[in-house]
């Protein structure tokens, strides 16, 4: 009786392993069934050999059964700040974060953050050359509308191994941006994207006051049907013995980057979703720094 | 020895001979002079109620303790045009849900059977399987909430519901319309909103003009497609709280309405959050041309003066939505944008569902 386990974290992933344990239980069982027979049977002294021999065989089985294998979990958790060290504001029970104006970015304006709202795709653990390894989420959705999106568990996935690096998508990709394909998730409404500027969905929407009384509206996502989806990768350090850890990830965004670098972008109160130079200069500024793990 | 222990065996066994039938208190057939359960239970059978989930529209969450059956939404229907249901015997549910108006009121606030009129206006039932929440400020969260409320409300229906219940149960056709859906010799208030809840599930529009279109079934006129395209594009900005084939998002805004204070908080009564001040439900759009007034205190008898508050931009408040990013700018729509936007929005009018087919 050799129990498999067959574990689905995603759309797209099964891990099995053995309980090599149950191999031993079973072992044990049968010695337990020749030993009643042995005893029931017993009239002569010859046979306290045996009885000898099985229980010192029993007893060793006991005293020492193999660790079982548990494969082990990732938790990513999301932060966001908002240039350096000043952490978003996430006030506990409301659905907003702090509507003060406190950050300040490049072009000098003073911003605040009532909404956001992003898409990440693909996340995958790979080696150094970038084979993937272990595909950890098809696709997540972050909002600070709801908090327990910050946190991403993936349990019992990863195998015996040493995992060097993390990579993702921002956004979806072509092939993954077609407009009602995720109909029944919890964003489609939210980050519906028109088909006449392109379908699918919004990769991401930040919104809030600018300038005192302004109200802007990052929405990225794909224009005219254009990708402007990236690919971050980055080094982290997991080792697992398969001992059922928790390795915990951070995927961090700084807000301030997103109109940074290489180009410097001024929030206004004109919509950008049709903009394709913006969403270029989004993507190069998203490219660049706005992302990192550790 | 064993031979008593045979004979007592025998004994025994003979005398806990015991009847067989139907020993499940639940069963049409319950025999209560049964002691050993032969299987032969009979329980009522409610035929399942097929709901057909249009094109691109999200599967419909239904609860698992109030499954649609086809006798629970036909006396649903029953319930919701029953005057039993009011104090004067008079009103019922469709005086101030009127199927001609997409199930809402033409009445800007509807009025009660002691004549007093109400603060908001009457919402419409269309689609409201897909809906999260009910009443503009969100105050419920299931069909089955919502019921309870306008049948004892003062100014509304002005009824106990321990009067509904005698009232119903003293009528023999209720009595077996609720023994077919859910199987009970006494109505009560619970069952009579659960049937009004599946019946509600099962207004669903989805056959407009537009939703030909999307399907590729039926054209556009021009004037009609430039709307679409004022709506699905920052121009109009329509879409951020109306895209998808709900034309609506199940969340709350404040559209700029009012500058503060509010007369209405909305959402923020519900949530004691002061950041939803002024907040409210969106409402779909389809059959938004046959469902006047607009708002959620009715204040708009038109389409155009809907578009043309959208067009100012709205007034300026603390909590209004960041998406009216052109308040105190406007849209800047010219005459025939706005022409063309009222065009696109009556294509969303669904006949079938209007007339009931």
């Amino acid at each position: 009786m050799i129990k498999i386990n067959l574990i689905s974290s995603n759309l797209s992933e099964r891990i099995r392993y053995f309980s090599i344990v149950d191999i031993y239980d079973n072992l044990k069982v049968v010695f337990y069934v020749f030993l009643l027979i042995i005893i029931f049977k017993t009239k002569e002294m010859k046979n306290i050999k045996y009885l000898t021999i099985l229980s010192l065989g029993l007893i060793l089985l006991t005293s020492c059964p193999p660790s079982k294998f548990t494969p082990d979990s990732v938790n990513i958790r999301f932060e966001h700040y908002a240039g350096g060290n000043s952490t978003i504001n996430i006030s506990g029970n409301s659905c907003l974060i702090e509507d003060t104006l406190l950050y300040t970015n490049d072009a000098g304006q003073l911003y605040s953050v009532q909404n956001l709202d992003y898409i990440i795709t693909d996340i995958n653990l790979t080696d150094e050359e970038g084979t993937v390894l272990q595909e950890l989420r098809d696709i997540h959705y972050v909002t600070i509308s709801n908090l327990s999106s910050l946190n991403l568990s993936i349990s019992s996935i990863l195998n015996r191994g040493e995992y060097r690096n993390i990579e993702f998508t921002f956004g979806l990709d072509s092939t993954k941006n077609i407009s009602n394909l995720y109909v029944n998730e919890e964003f489609h409404t939210r980050m519906f994207w028109p088909e006449m500027m392109g379908g699918g969905y919004h990769y991401m929407k930040i919104e809030g006051r600018f300038d005192n009384n302004s109200f802007y509206n990052t929405h990225t996502g794909g224009t005219m049907g254009v990708d402007y989806s990236f690919k971050k990768s980055f080094p982290i350090n997991i080792t697992t013995i398969e001992d059922g850890t928790i390795h915990e990830v951070v995927i961090a965004m700084d807000l301030n980057n997103w109109y940074k670098n290489p180009n410097t972008i001024s929030l206004t109160t004109d919509g950008i979703m049709g903009n394709m130079q913006r969403q270029m200069e989004l993507k190069e500024n998203g490219i660049e720094n706005v992302f990192d793990v550790y | 020895m064993i031979k008593k222990g045979l004979l007592l065996i025998i004994v025994l066994g003979l005398l806990s001979c015991q009847k067989e039938g139907c020993t499940d208190e639940n069963a049409l057939n319950y025999n209560p002079d049964a002691q050993i359960n032969n299987g032969s239970c009979d329980y009522n059978v409610t035929t399942p109620y097929v709901l057909n989930i249009p094109f691109a529209f999200p599967d419909m969450l239904i609860p698992e303790n109030n499954p649609m059956t086809v006798e629970g939404v036909l006396l649903g229907d029953k319930l919701f045009h029953e005057p039993l249901l009011s104090g004067n015997n008079e009103m019922a549910c469709n005086s101030c849900h009127n199927r001609d108006f997409s199930f809402s009121d033409l009445q800007q606030q509807s009025t009660g059977i002691d004549g007093i009129n109400g603060d908001r206006n009457a919402s419409t039932i269309i689609n409201a399987g897909w809906s999260s929440s009910f009443n503009w400020d969100g105050s419920v969260t299931t069909l089955e909430d919502q019921a309870f409320e306008p049948v004892t409300n003062p100014i509304e229906m002005n009824e106990t519901w321990i009067n509904v219940e005698n009232k119903l149960n003293a009528n023999t056709e209720y009595k077996q319309l609720f023994k077919n859906a859910f199987n009970i010799d006494y109505i009560d208030s619970i069952h009579v909103v659960m049937a009004i809840a599946q019946f509600e599930r099962s207004l669903i529009s989805s056959n407009s003009k537009f939703d030909r279109f999307y399907r590729g079934e039926e054209t556009l006129t021009p004037s009609e497609l430039n709307g679409y395209a004022i709506f699905n594009s920052e121009k109009g900005d329509c879409f951020h709280c109306r895209g998808t084939q709900l034309f609506m998002d199940n969340l709350f805004h404040n559209n700029g309405l009012d500058p503060e204070p509010f007369t209405d908080l909305g959402h923020s009564a519900i949530t004691g959050n002061s950041s939803d001040d002024g907040k409210f439900k969106t409402p779909t759009l389809r059959n938004i041309e046959v469902s006047a007034p607009y708002m959620h205190d009715g204040r708009f008898f038109t389409l155009e003066q809907v578009i043309d508050h959208y067009d100012m931009g709205g007034h300026y408040s603390s909590t209004i939505d960041p998406n009216m990013k052109k308040v105190g700018i406007g849209l800047q729509l010219t005459n025939q944008e706005k022409a063309d936007l009222v065009a696109f929005l009556k294509t969303l009018t669904d006949s079938n569902f209007i007339s009931g087919k």
